[in-house]
């Protein structure tokens, strides 16, 4: 009836990124939440398994595991934040009159994503010197964590909407997003392992076309069926 | 533009909270609806104004013989509700900043600060403050800011009084004045001076 007045799909996404972005520089709730588990479950791996109690050839793929263990649990803790707020502080309405379902998933989605890669800068660099754990594919090794972050970020964002009305927020959303994870962590984990072994990026290629394809799937259908689940 | 709700209900489980009814406002007009705490005034506007979907019935929006739902057509729906909240950590000027550019609006230089002059607060005075720590008769005011920051056709109140003194209260009559040039407004509320503001009303 007017629709040359809508904005286009990035100019209301942006909108919505920087607003979810100083709202959380502002508040600081989800990025203390985030920094503060995966400092405390550093230290905790720090010291119950620590750089020398590995034999050499357990020690890729352990590393592996308990640094995706970090990053897993980190965005279990602070990422269903992102819709749940917005139910809770009465503010969805408003959102839901004034901006396109579309742009609300992709602003919610780059919010969710910057938040996991302030993460993981801080988590990679203390992981790597506080447990020794050398990395031999450095290139492939970026490319898993870039990946494994957007693939982790896509599932956690739509859950989270689709959970943010529920009753049981929490439960709710481990209910939902850990099968919806295992699949690109069973991934990520498999080809940190090789990441740390291997200097060629072709060992690894087979883990970078799985979470490739998971990201594209994951958020196809994120933005296929958030129309639905936003306005229900 | 018109509103139209057709054998509208509305029902959470079992109970029934609103309708049977059919409505009908016309463009210049403003509805009233009364009623007890409790009668569905709330669940009403915000199944006319497209937050709740129909039990039954439907609710369209009407412009030169073209049907829309309310949901579709969201451009063109502001709204002002007790349990509806602005961002609390952003200020007045950067929430109201914020929801235009998600209508596709420019914003010029003083808009943000003009807009909030309109509903009678100083914006020097609260520039610096989020809106959480604004008072609740403050809040409202930007809250009616927000619901025609961008001149929609379609101005669901609900409850626009709570919380003003009298001075806001000239404010929601200027707001509702002003809609009536602009399209058609709906305002559900227990005030007398609230419902005085309508050509028609319902009373649940």
């Amino acid at each position: 009836m007017r629709p040359a007045e809508r904005p286009g799909l990035f100019v209301a996404s942006k909108a919505v990124f920087l607003k979810d972005l100083t709202s959380e520089w502002r508040t600081r709730v989800s990025t203390n939440a985030l920094l503060l588990f995966a400092f405390a479950v550093l230290v905790l791996v720090g010291y119950a398994v620590g750089p020398a109690s590995l034999s050499p050839e357990d020690r890729p793929t352990v590393h592996s595991v308990l640094l995706w263990i970090v990053i897993f649990f980190s965005a279990m803790t602070g990422l269903a934040r992102v819709f749940v707020k917005e139910e809770d502080a009465g503010t969805a309405a408003a959102l839901r009159l004034s901006a396109p379902p579309p742009a609300v998933l992709l602003g919610k989605l780059l919010a969710n994503l910057t938040l996991l890669f302030v993460v993981t800068a801080f988590v990679v660099p203390l992981f790597l010197a506080m447990m020794s754990f050398r990395i031999e594919g450095p290139t492939l090794f970026v490319l898993l964590l870039v990946l494994g972050n957007v693939g982790l970020a896509s599932a956690c964002t739509f859950t989270a909407a689709i959970v943010a009305k529920a009753s049981a927020k929490g439960t709710m959303f481990a209910v939902l997003a850990v099968p919806l994870l295992l699949p690109p962590l069973i991934g990520a984990v498999m080809g940190t392992r090789v990441a740390a072994t291997e200097a060629d990026l072709a060992q690894g290629l087979d883990f970078v076309k799985l979470l490739v394809a998971y990201d594209g799937v994951v958020t196809t259908a994120a933005f296929l069926l958030f129309d639905a689940v936003w306005r229900e | 533009m018109q509103l139209l709700a057709e054998n509208l209900t509305r029902s959470f489980g079992n109970r029934r909270i609103v309708g049977p009814l059919d409505i009908s406002v016309g463009p210049g007009r403003v509805l009233a609806v009364a009623g007890q705490n409790g009668s569905g005034k709330t669940t009403l506007v915000r199944t006319l104004a497209g937050l709740l979907r129909p039990s039954t019935g439907h609710v369209w929006l009407v412009r030169d013989g073209v049907r829309t739902a309310p949901r579709d057509a969201s451009w063109a729906i502001g709204w002002v509700a007790p349990d509806l909240s602005l961002y609390g950590e952003l200020t007045a000027a950067e929430n109201l900043l914020f929801f235009v550019r998600l209508h596709g609006r420019p914003a010029l230089p003083g808009w943000a600060d003009e807009r909030i002059a309109a509903v009678g607060l100083d914006p020097k005075r609260i520039a610096a403050h989020p809106i959480r720590a604004l008072s609740t008769g403050q809040r409202q005011r930007v809250k009616l800011a927000f619901a025609t920051l961008h001149e929609p056709p379609v101005l669901f109140l609900d409850e626009p009084s709570s919380n003003l003194d009298d001075a806001g209260r000239a404010v929601v009559e200027a707001v509702v004045r002003d809609q009536r040039a602009r399209g058609l407004c709906v305002v559900a509320s227990n005030d007398p001076g609230d419902l005085a503001l309508a050509d028609e009303r319902i009373t649940l």
